[in-house]
């Protein structure tokens, strides 16, 4: 699986300014329903859903909210990078500075989580990291994502 | 006379010296240290430089003393919880453990040596007791962190087993040098009999013994430069008095040891300190003797025989018992697999086999050279693999707690506070802010030189020297506030899962968010009891629960067992070498029962048996001491 399926241009989001989990939370969220069509309410109760259940911040200033919505039609993300990182109540207490937010059908079953194990790879690539926190272009951003290097490297 | 005591001391102490800088040797490079000592011992005697030691009488004297001190230590050293987590293999392991592999062996000896049956069942026995010193210097030396279960119940198996071994040695000895050819049955009931007195005694002395030693260090105000000597000399008149009654000394010290050292005995850490040292102590001593005492010119003439016995008993005689054993026990098969690998063999070994030429047995020397081959081929071939065993078999788990830097100090005049000096480590809590409990009572606070009242102090910071004043059992908690933060590499995230859960939430939530498939009465427990009760009632730290296609990690377990951190991994590789052996009696009966609902019902359950089988892959022994 490639990431550039899972993500488009427009849904990357590269100097996003948030001053709380909860604000990023709604961004991310608004930027979701724009794409998708779903009500912005659904796609944050459900992401808020799966925050309660243990925080998606992975370590690294690296988060991946994610949850499952009936009207999605397919795997889709956004990608926010944050000007200032946030407090996201990461087990590595470091606060968060790039977020793909993953929704999914409610079907999706193993795909949702290939998909989102194969994000947490990409994200865990500290080249790959750096490079995404050093430019502020969407499409530059969405390069490095899709990058088949470091998405193979696993 | 004077020159000869010079002498004899010179020689002893290069001895000695030569074992101990032998030590930085074998921690850079892993070599199994009690090898090197018995290298030693053999390159200075008869066939090497030629020190002329033959006598066995004071060699098992010494040997036997030696190993009284270092059952001490191991007993003083085991925490009740270990204990009780590994009480059931281990002491299965122990007695019906030994018994199988002498049997096993004994068989395969009779066939490959030139001994009668009895004998052959000698050797067995003095080859059956699993040496752990061996085993726990190369994890250390390695810096290995096993998994809890594995390590106690090696640790209380490799405890209990010696004095059944040597029970079982001497018993035969002497039935041997009786010349006396007993009925069968008449044997076993004398032997069982003989054990049960042996054990019971030793069991009971050394409870007493041990109660008596934790007594009288408190009620006695001996000096502190005294009382580990006291202490020392108390263990080893337990030893001395229950053996002299009929009972099991080595069982005895064992047991006095384990009940001293987990009583709130007064100067712990300095008894812990002088017993380490002597335990080192009584180990070279042991080996450099035991390695004097051997001739190897006369190991050619049975070294093919001896060897095959060695591998026998590796690759089979050890790894049934301790299957048959470990069965009623749901035991991993990883870790059965890793205990019955980790059966090294050690000095105990050897001592034993000096047993037959104390009772002038015609074949002694025999069963003497080829217990000495089998534990060096033991201690070459397990002893260098045991490391990378562990790794392939997912044993080992990441270090809990960075660095960490403190000092314990005894407070002269009471037993109950100690003193704790911190060293305010990079990145750990209390750097970050975190508060220190209120029971523990920070005193003071070295700051560049300066000391400081705690309450005079702002927030510590890295560097700062923190002396605290808590009472006797302080919990590991502290430790982990003042600890450096454990690095984790991307290995580890793996190993944990990249996401976090919350022990407390509902599992509804968590079938809600990944619909991994679970029951109604499932969905009504927490996430904590889930995994808990998944994993057979006992959660461990770096344990793993598969549950449909999402696999759930234990990060974390408080005091009382409780989970406290769960990781979620999409990715359920088994990291874990598969091992088609050792079955447990519940993974038999899950077996059966699948095959009878396949029988039954073949198209509905057919799917699912054919995840449950597992692809015929070597037995794991072969293919790990290959590479």
């Amino acid at each position: 699986m490639d990431l550039s399926d899972l993500i488009s241009v427009p849904a990357i989001l590269p100097a996003l300014k948030a001053n709380s989990k909860k604000q990023l939370l709604q961004l991310l969220s608004e930027r979701a329903a724009a794409i998708s069509g779903i009500p912005e309410r659904e796609v944050f109760d459900t992401i808020l859903q799966r925050e309660r259940l243990g925080s998606t911040g992975v370590g690294n200033g690296i988060a991946i909210p994610h949850g499952k919505l009936a009207g999605v039609k397919r795997i889709a993300g956004v990608f926010a990078r944050l000007e200032t990182p946030v407090d996201f109540e990461s087990l590595d207490d470091q606060p968060v500075d790039l977020v793909f937010l993953l929704l999914a059908p409610e079907g999706a079953g193993a795909d949702h989580l290939k998909a989102l194990s194969r994000i947490a790879r990409v994200l865990r690539d500290a080249d790959t990291v750096a490079k995404i926190r050093g430019t502020r272009d969407a499409a530059a951003i969405h390069a490095l994502l899709s990058d088949t290097q470091a998405s193979h490297a696993a | 006379m004077e020159h000869a005591i010079y002498l004899v001391t010179l020689v002893g102490t290069a001895l000695v010296v030569a074992a101990a800088f032998s030590s930085l040797i074998a921690f850079r490079f892993g070599a199994p240290l009690l090898l090197l000592f018995l290298c030693i011992g053999l390159a200075t005697g008869t066939d090497g430089l030629g020190i002329e030691f033959d006598n066995a009488r004071i060699a098992y004297f010494a040997g036997s003393l030696a190993l009284a001190v270092i059952l001490f230590d191991s007993g003083f050293g085991t925490p009740l919880n270990a204990l009780r987590q590994a009480a059931g293999p281990a002491l299965s392991l122990a007695t019906f453990g030994v018994l199988l592999t002498t049997g096993l062996f004994g068989a395969a000896a009779y066939y490959l040596l030139d001994l009668s049956w009895l004998e052959s069942f000698l050797l067995g026995a003095a080859v059956a007791s699993t040496d752990a010193a061996a085993v726990f210097f190369l994890l250390r030396a390695g810096e290995i962190n096993l998994r809890e279960r594995v390590r106690s119940t090696l640790e209380v198996e490799s405890g209990t087993n010696d004095p059944i071994a040597i029970f079982l040695t001497i018993t035969l000895v002497e039935v041997i040098a009786a010349h006396a050819n007993p009925e069968t049955n008449v044997l076993v009931t004398s032997l069982i009999l003989g054990f049960l007195v042996n054990m019971g005694l030793g069991a009971i002395l050394g409870a007493l013994g041990g109660l008596a030693i934790v007594r009288l260090v408190d009620r006695l105000n001996l000096d502190h430069g005294l009382l580990p000597i006291f202490v020392l000399t108390l263990s080893l008149m337990v030893f001395a008095a229950a053996g002299a009654v009929g009972g099991s000394g080595f069982l005895a010290v064992y047991i006095a040891g384990l009940i001293a050292g987990n009583s709130d005995i007064r100067a712990v850490t300095i008894l812990k300190r002088f017993q380490d040292g002597m335990s080192w102590l009584a180990q070279i001593i042991m080996f450099l003797i035991l390695g004097l005492f051997a001739t190897p010119s006369q190991f050619p003439a049975i070294m093919v025989p001896a060897i095959a016995l060695g591998l026998f008993l590796m690759f089979v005689a050890r790894p049934i018992a301790v299957w048959l054993c470990l069965i009623p026990f749901r035991l991993p098969r990883p870790e059965v697999a890793f205990v019955s690998w980790v059966g090294l063999r050690g000095a105990v070994s050897i001592l034993l086999a000096i047993t037959p030429l104390l009772g002038g047995l015609e074949n002694g020397r025999t069963i003497f050279n080829a217990a000495f081959i089998i534990v060096l081929v033991s201690l070459v071939i397990q002893g260098w693999t045991v490391g990378p065993l562990a790794r392939r078999l997912g044993l080992i788990v990441p270090a809990r707690l960075g660095p960490l830097d403190k000092v314990e100090l005894e407070l002269p005049g009471s037993a109950h506070h100690e003193l704790l000096a911190y060293r305010v480590a990079h990145g750990s809590p209390v750097a970050r802010g975190e508060r220190i409990p209120r029971w523990a009572r920070p005193s003071l606070v070295l700051r560049d030189g300066r000391s400081m009242r705690f309450q005079d102090m702002g927030r510590l910071a890295a560097g700062d020297q923190v002396y605290i004043f808590v009472p006797d059992r302080y919990p590991r908690l502290l430790d982990k506030l003042f600890a450096s933060r454990a690095v984790v590499d991307p290995e580890d995230a793996d190993f944990f899962g990249a996401f976090a859960v919350d022990p407390a939430r509902s599992a509804a939530e968590l079938e809600a968010a990944y619909a991994p498939g679970l029951t109604e009465a499932e969905q009504k427990l927490t996430v904590g009891a889930l995994v808990t009760a998944r994993l057979g009632g006992h959660a461990e730290y770096a344990d793993r629960v598969l549950i449909g296609s999402i696999e759930l990690i234990v990060r974390d377990v408080d005091d009382k067992g409780r989970i406290t951190g769960l990781g979620l991994s999409f990715e359920p590789t088994a990291p874990v070498a598969r091992v088609p052996v050792f079955l447990s009696a519940g993974e038999m009966g899950d077996r059966l029962s699948a095959f009878i609902r396949n029988w039954r019902k073949p198209t509905e359950t057919q799917e699912a048996a054919a995840q449950k089988d597992e692809p015929p892959e070597p037995p794991v022994e072969r293919a790990t001491t290959g590479s």
